[in-house]
């Protein structure tokens, strides 16, 4: 392998889709249903993650995009057999790409009964400012 | 015809099969038909349908409905038995913002159960944006141990 590498490095590259950012222990995700709002200071995302507590939890905010990772706290006991399965046990990810108009340190979250706010306050630079004419 | 003495593949023909693979040209409308399915699927899926997802299991004791219920209030769940059925039905409340009034969204969602289960036991519990129904099987309903003495 290492000497087909050799005469091809396109072969030795690492595939455009893997994300370096990711947890590796991560697998296979589902987006989950969400929702966003923009109102003149900031945007907020409605994000559905039912299941997910709050140590399950990670956002991270990066360069040009936020990341939500929700994990599910129940497992499927011992003993328990599915007749008939809907959801899925994947964990949740989301990302959304923003043009870094986000002030990451002041983003502000809240987990409630499955449901996921993130106040994403805009940059000072970047909100609306009334210029007054003399 | 010509003949062309069978040559092996050198490190020059096989490059141009491999670069690509660095960008494809079909690369862009990947892309393009990924966001296409993204935002149809994504309608689809989102939060605005009134179907939410419903597991069924059963163990030895009991069947148990779950479903995925986020953002709802305890007091907006309303689970009822019914004829064999077992119906879930819950109402998701925005709560009203300077302009805009309360908005609520209802969802139900009716569920056969077998008639192996004492309708009268059934519980139901809320954590986590899951609905979990804990319906108990009736005693005549449970495996039973039956041993036989071999003579």
């Amino acid at each position: 392998m290492t000497l087909l590498n050799a005469l091809i490095p396109s072969l030795g590259r690492t595939p455009a889709a893997r994300d370096e950012n990711r947890p590796a222990d991560l697998g296979q995700t589902v987006k989950p249903a969400y929702e966003i709002k923009e109102t003149p200071e900031a945007f907020g995302a409605t994000v559905y993650l039912p299941g997910v507590v709050k140590d399950g939890l990670e956002i991270t905010a990066e360069e040009g995009q936020v990341r939500i990772i929700g994990r599910r706290a129940w497992k499927q006991p011992e003993g328990w057999t599915a007749l008939h399965r809907e959801s899925v046990d994947a964990s949740f990810e989301l990302v959304l790409e923003h043009d870094n108009a986000i002030d990451a340190g002041k983003v502000a979250a809240e987990l409630r009964d499955g449901v996921l706010r993130v106040s994403l306050p805009k940059h000072e630079a970047i909100k609306p400012r009334k210029i007054a004419v003399n | 015809m010509r003949l062309v003495r069978y040559s092996y593949p050198s490190f020059r023909a096989v490059t141009p099969v491999f670069s690509g693979y660095q960008r494809s040209p079909w690369t862009g409308l990947e892309t393009e038909i990924d966001r296409l399915f993204d935002s149809a699927v994504g309608t689809l899926s989102g939060a605005s349908t009134t179907r939410f997802p419903v597991d069924l299991y059963e163990d030895a004791n009991n069947t148990y409905v779950r479903a995925e219920l986020p953002g709802v209030t305890r007091e907006d769940i309303n689970v009822e038995m019914t004829d064999g059925y077992l119906t879930i039905a819950a109402v998701r409340k925005t709560p009203a913002t300077e302009g805009k009034p309360e908005e609520s969204f209802s969802f139900s969602r009716a569920v056969s159960i077998a008639d192996e289960v004492q309708t009268d036991k059934v519980a139901a519990a809320y954590e986590n944006g899951v609905l979990t129904v804990t319906l108990p099987k009736r005693e005549d309903a449970k495996p039973k141990k039956i041993s036989v003495a071999v003579k």
